[in-house]
């Protein structure tokens, strides 16, 4: 055998030596000592190589076209099986990697607005988006802007249905002006007019007043500490029929469905006419059960026109002006649309009702 | 107040149902609390003749009657009672019968023997509290009749509540008022006939001399009754009505009151000593009331005397010497007006509540003293017996409610501006409504003038008028209108509670007011506390001036009830005096935290942790970048409550906005919270808001970041460290932290170890490795120089 056939010979063995082994490689790791053993610097085929150099001088082109051709073919041989191992061990990497995603994420402590903030948030936002500016005022108040100025003098009956805290002297020495927790959020409404006035503001005014209120009462239905929401507007011909639309449009976007409401005729000193506002009961679309107590009907708050009295006593025209005001209790509310049985419930803290009655927002 | 269906029939002939009617009274303002059936809540009880009674073969206490209720067969009944024999009458439930109690009767077996219906006592029917055996009827009562029909039980009974401006609809009469006049029917006349008096009898010698407190005074004296007890139908009545029978002449005095709401007083003659003079007290006269208080009265009451002593606090309660008793044979009556105001006042001063003076303070009716005075003379006469004198009259009813010309009082509107403020159209058909109601109306074109009838004090100006309207057409036709809307912006909502409870916090809302004990925990003893005058209860009796007192009885409770670990978070007002201002305070508004036990549960991917200083540092941290604000947090030992070394001053800007710690581990023992407790409270009104962001460049040039541990004294801050490191670095210095701190084995005692990591940058140019060299050594010479630390990376 001439020197150039032993050498084709050779590199045609290494081919298909090399390829066989390529393939059963079993790892990328496996295939890249292959590629070294092959044709790495002192790999086989430089071995091959070495032979070259005794061939003469015109066999050379051709086993060099040879030697090409081994290489290409190793290259792509080991390209190929590169391509497939690395598949495999994705898949393999994959699978190992396989988790669990049904496991619970990681979170910090869930947090919830008390559903009194909720509502108050609630309530608050709907009178907003009709204009009214949100206003507060003092808990602690004088006896001028929570009776007085609303058309309550000291001898009046309605006084002693407030139950009221009052607050010891606070003056050093003589007697001062006796304080008191507010029984209602109506003092701002006195308040907000006066401030208004005092800017140089006239009417039209419109208020939404969110506060808490106190009334020395504590039982299963009385907290002596609870929310209330004042809302008032002033204007020209302000009428009864704005006060029931206004009702009307808030209790249905609160209960998120359309209440029926009913006025029925009361008294309260700083409104005249006054009433007291029904809502069709929400739990028995008015049909009678045991929450309205067979009526149909569920108390919600109470309203009524400004009595002039109260606005003589801002320093509003009564002639010119006339306005409405209610006031609602966020708890009853709260209650009524959350299911709440027991006012008590809002002020235990009871960590375990505040995270399922709460809201995250 | 409860009134009888039959009550009101008395005044007017209603046909309506009681239902509807409670309907109309609703329409009209008097809210019903409830409708009472008395008669309808025993249908189906029958009268039944005992046939016959047999011992129970079987039990010793049980009786087997035949009863005849008028059917073909008598029914088979088991009875428990032992106060019925043969021959007697009772009340029978028949099979199907629901009893007021709600038990049903059903045909059943008592002990082997069948029972078809049950024999009733009167606890059974509803009508007592409690009773002795069964009911034994009359007699004559005819077998087989409804047992509600044969003893006219009511048919309704109506529980209304009087608002307090209507005075005039706390009695009977009033209230028929009403409902006549809404239902154009006639209201009946008063039985008016006139006293037959006793000629030889001496007047009453009586003078006022408060006469703005008593406008109108009457008296007169009886002889010679004999005081027994009330008839059976007059102590029904006063029962149905909620009321309960004391002797004859009070049950007179009371019915009367009832039904035409005005209250009278009977004084025992025998035991007055001279005439009678109503007038204000001087202060310190003595009172011995009839509920059995010693009173010392003050200046101003209104005072009924005698020559010896007080014989009455006018309009609120008689004295107990002077009171009617079984054994009176002679009496003086008392019907008078009081100054509404007046009893008003002192019933107050003296917490008395009485029936008569709920309604004086309701202004009563001053025309009905005389009419009160004539019924209740007649009455008492035509029970008891006796003789009457003629009446001693001060003062002139005519001129209580009436103008200085002694005509009724006259309110002038406009029916167009009532129109308007309504929003409805009045018709003039309306108008006959408010005349059987007893006002006079006038129109002239758009002019109203309206006079007002005596018992309507509540009725002065045009808005009373539009009530009036408002009511009789019916709330129910007032149309929903929506008014012009104003356009304003919004006020950004104050979100500081939001921003905590999305961190994880839950937001508790506790009472203001706290025990003065709880007040102590953080707060040092001075004067600014505001106190309760009345308190609930001691535990309730101060303005809260933390709200960490009430967050840590939230903690105690919920981790009483097995909760591992609680994050919360309240917002509200802390209240104290002003130190500057007399008499005047401060509410400022507050968000406090709270975290104790487990801010970590065990998990699958790790362990149960603790929370600490640093978990609710970070939190507040948190929500006042939120807000825009840099929080400083200054060690301080000095703050009550809270642990020294673990509690620190929260500064935004200059001011202390706030503080933060370890609750004290003595107060959290004394509460069961066996894990640290970590409360922080920040002053709202004292936060500025924060700016928003202005733009600016992001660095072109890369940045360096090295890492140098240095040994310090563990007294050393790390605020202190990073500011000179930071001053130390120069401009370039971007960042500057402590990524680590390690105070383990190889470290000395009273050293910590701690890395500090920093960042150079410079906008115009890419940094070398001589730059940050350059800071490297200024740092380490600044630490040695400031805090002697010693490089050990
Ligand atoms: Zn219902």
């Amino acid at each position: 055998m001439s020197e150039i056939d032993s050498l084709k010979a050779q590199l045609e063995s290494l081919q298909a030596d090399a390829l066989n082994a390529f393939a059963a490689a079993e790892n990328l790791n496996a295939l890249q000592q292959l590629r070294v053993q092959y044709l790495g610097k002192k790999g086989a085929l430089t071995e091959v190589l070495k032979g070259v150099g005794k061939l003469p001088p015109a066999d050379r082109p051709v086993i060099g076209q040879h030697v090409n051709a081994t290489k290409s073919a190793l290259a792509a041989g080991l390209d190929a099986c590169e391509t497939t191992l690395a598949e495999k061990e994705k898949i393999a990497r994959i699978e190992a990697e396989r988790i669990d995603v049904s496991l619970p994420g990681r979170t910090k402590g869930k947090g919830a607005l008390h559903p009194v903030q909720n509502g108050l948030d609630e309530i608050s936002t709907i009178f907003s988006q009709m204009g009214f500016v949100v206003a507060e005022g003092p808990e602690i108040e004088d006896e001028f802007h929570n009776f007085d100025a609303l058309n309550i003098p000291p001898e009046h009956p309605a006084r002693a249905m407030h139950d009221t805290f009052f607050v010891k002297e606070m003056g050093n020495g003589e007697k001062s002006e006796p304080m008191l927790l507010r029984t209602h959020t109506s003092p701002v409404q006195i308040r907000t007019m006066k401030r208004f006035l005092a800017e140089g503001g006239e009417p039209p005014l419109a208020v939404v007043a969110p506060g808490r209120v106190y009334r020395c009462d504590y039982d299963v239905t009385h907290s002596p500490m609870f929310h209330q929401v004042e809302v008032f507007k002033v204007d020209r011909d302000v009428s009864m029929a704005h006060l029931k639309g206004v009702l009307k449009h808030f209790l249905s976007t609160y209960f998120e469905k359309d209440v029926a409401i009913r006025l029925r005729p009361h008294y309260f000193p700083f409104t005249e006419p006054s009433a007291e506002v029904d809502i069709g009961c929400v739990f028995c679309a008015g049909k009678g059960c045991r929450i309205c107590k067979g009526s149909g009907w569920i108390e919600v708050l109470g309203s009524g026109m400004i009595h002039p009295n109260v606005l003589q006593s801002v320093g509003i025209d009564s002639e010119e002006f006339s306005g409405f005001a209610f006031g609602l209790g966020v708890e009853r509310l709260v209650m009524l649309k959350q299911g709440i049985p027991d006012l008590r419930l809002f002020f235990e803290n009871d960590v375990r009702f505040l995270s399922r009655m709460g809201v995250n927002k | 107040m409860k009134i009888p269906f039959s009550w009101l029939k008395e005044h007017v002939a209603l046909t309506a149902t009681p239902m509807q009617i409670a309907d109309d009274l609703v329409r009209l303002g008097h809210e019903v609390e409830a409708v009472e059936m008395p008669r309808a809540a025993v249908v189906g009880v029958r009268v039944g003749l005992i046939a016959s009674k047999q011992p129970h073969p079987d039990a010793d206490k049980l009786s087997l009657l035949k009863v005849d209720v008028g059917d073909a067969e008598a029914l088979d009944i088991v009875c428990g009672a032992s106060n019925m024999d043969e021959g007697d009458k009772i009340p029978v439930a028949t099979l199907g019968t629901v009893l007021p109690n709600g038990l049903k009767i059903k045909k059943g077996k008592i002990r082997g023997e069948t029972s078809c219906g049950m024999c009733c006592s009167e606890t059974e029917l509803g009508l007592a509290e409690d009773s002795a055996g069964l009911l034994i009827l009359p007699a004559d009562a005819p077998v087989g009749a409804e047992v509600g029909d044969y003893l006219e039980l009511e048919e309704a009974v109506f529980d209304l509540s009087i608002t307090p401006n209507r005075g005039d609809c706390m009695n009977v009469r009033g209230i028929a008022r009403d409902l006549a006049a809404d239902a154009g029917l006639p209201l009946n006349d008063l039985d008016l006939h006139a006293v037959a008096l006793d000629a030889s009898l001496a007047d009453a010698v009586v003078t006022v001399s408060a006469e703005q407190d008593c406008p109108v005074y009457m008296a007169r004296r009886i002889q010679g009754i004999t005081v027994a007890d009330s008839p059976a139908w007059m102590q029904a009545k006063l029962i149905q009505a909620g009321q309960r029978p004391v002797n004859g002449v009070v049950d007179v005095l009371n019915t009367i009151m009832l039904d035409l709401g005005q209250p009278m007083h009977a004084f025992d003659a025998d035991t007055l000593s001279g005439s009678i003079t109503v007038s204000s007290a001087q202060g310190g006269e003595p009172f011995s009331a009839l509920d059995g208080r010693e009173l010392t009265l003050n200046a101003g009451d209104l005072l009924v005397s005698d020559n010896a002593s007080v014989i009455a606090l006018a309009g609120i309660m008689g004295s107990e010497p002077t009171g009617v008793r079984e054994t009176t044979t002679n009496i003086v009556l008392e019907s008078a007006f009081f100054r509404p105001a007046r009893i008003s006042e002192t019933r107050r001063v003296y917490a008395m509540v009485s029936e008569a003076s709920m309604r004086f303070e309701r202004g009563v009716d001053p025309a009905m003293v005389a009419v009160a005075m004539q019924r209740a003379t007649n009455m008492i006469i035509d029970l008891f017996g006796g003789s009457a004198s003629a009446v001693t009259v001060c003062g002139d009813a005519g001129n209580v409610n009436a103008d200085a010309s002694g005509a009724s009082r006259k309110v002038n509107a406009s029916v167009s501006r009532i129109e308007t403020r309504l929003g409805i159209e009045i018709p003039v058909a309306v108008d006959d409504v408010l005349v059987r109601m007893g006002f006079a109306l006038q129109r002239n074109g758009d002019a109203l003038t309206v006079s007002v009838p005596s018992f309507r004090h509540d009725v002065s100006i045009p808005e009373d008028i539009s009530e009036e309207y408002a009511r009789v057409i019916g709330f129910d036709k007032i149309p929903e209108l929506l008014p012009p809307l104003a356009t304003t912006a919004p006020a950004r909502q104050d979100r500081s509670v939001h921003d905590a409870v999305g961190a994880g916090f839950l937001q508790v809302i506790n009472y203001a007011f706290i025990s003065a004990s709880e007040q102590r925990l953080f707060v040092p003893q001075d004067d600014l506390d505001i106190a309760l005058e009345n308190p609930i209860s001691d535990a309730m009796s101060v303005m809260r001036r933390s709200v960490w007192p009430g967050l840590l009885n939230t903690a105690r409770y919920n981790m009483n009830r097995q909760q591992s670990g609680v994050s919360l978070v309240e917002q509200g007002r802390v209240y104290l005096k002003n130190q500057k201002a007399e008499n005047s305070h401060d509410e400022i508004n507050v968000i406090a935290w709270l975290m104790s036990g487990d801010v970590e549960q065990d998990d699958w991917f790790g362990n149960a942790r603790q929370a600490d200083f640093f978990d609710l540092k970070g939190a507040v941290n948190a929500w006042l970048t939120l807000r825009g604000l840099t929080g400083r947090f200054i060690a301080d030992d000095s703050m009550q409550g809270l642990q020294a070394g673990q509690s620190a001053k929260i500064l935004v800007g200059r001011a202390e906005a706030g503080r933060i710690g370890r609750v004290d581990g003595d107060i959290a023992s004394s509460l069961d919270i066996d894990t640290p407790v970590f409360v922080a409270e920040i002053n709202l009104d004292a936060l500025t808001t924060g700016k928003q962001a202005k733009f600016v460049p992001l660095p072109e040039f890369p940045g360096v970041e090295r890492d140098l541990v240095f040994l310090f004294e563990r007294t050393v801050s790390s605020e202190a460290i990073l500011n000179a490191v930071k001053s130390a670095a120069g401009k370039m210095l971007t960042d500057a932290r402590i990524f680590d701190r390690y105070d383990g084995k190889g470290v000395p005692d009273g050293f910590v170890s701690l890395g500090i990591r920093f960042a150079l940058q410079d906008g115009k140019r890419t940094l070398t490795q001589e730059d940050s060299d350059t800071a490297s050594q200024a740092i380490i010479a600044a630490m040695d120089k400031r805090f002697g630390a010693m490089l050990r990376a």
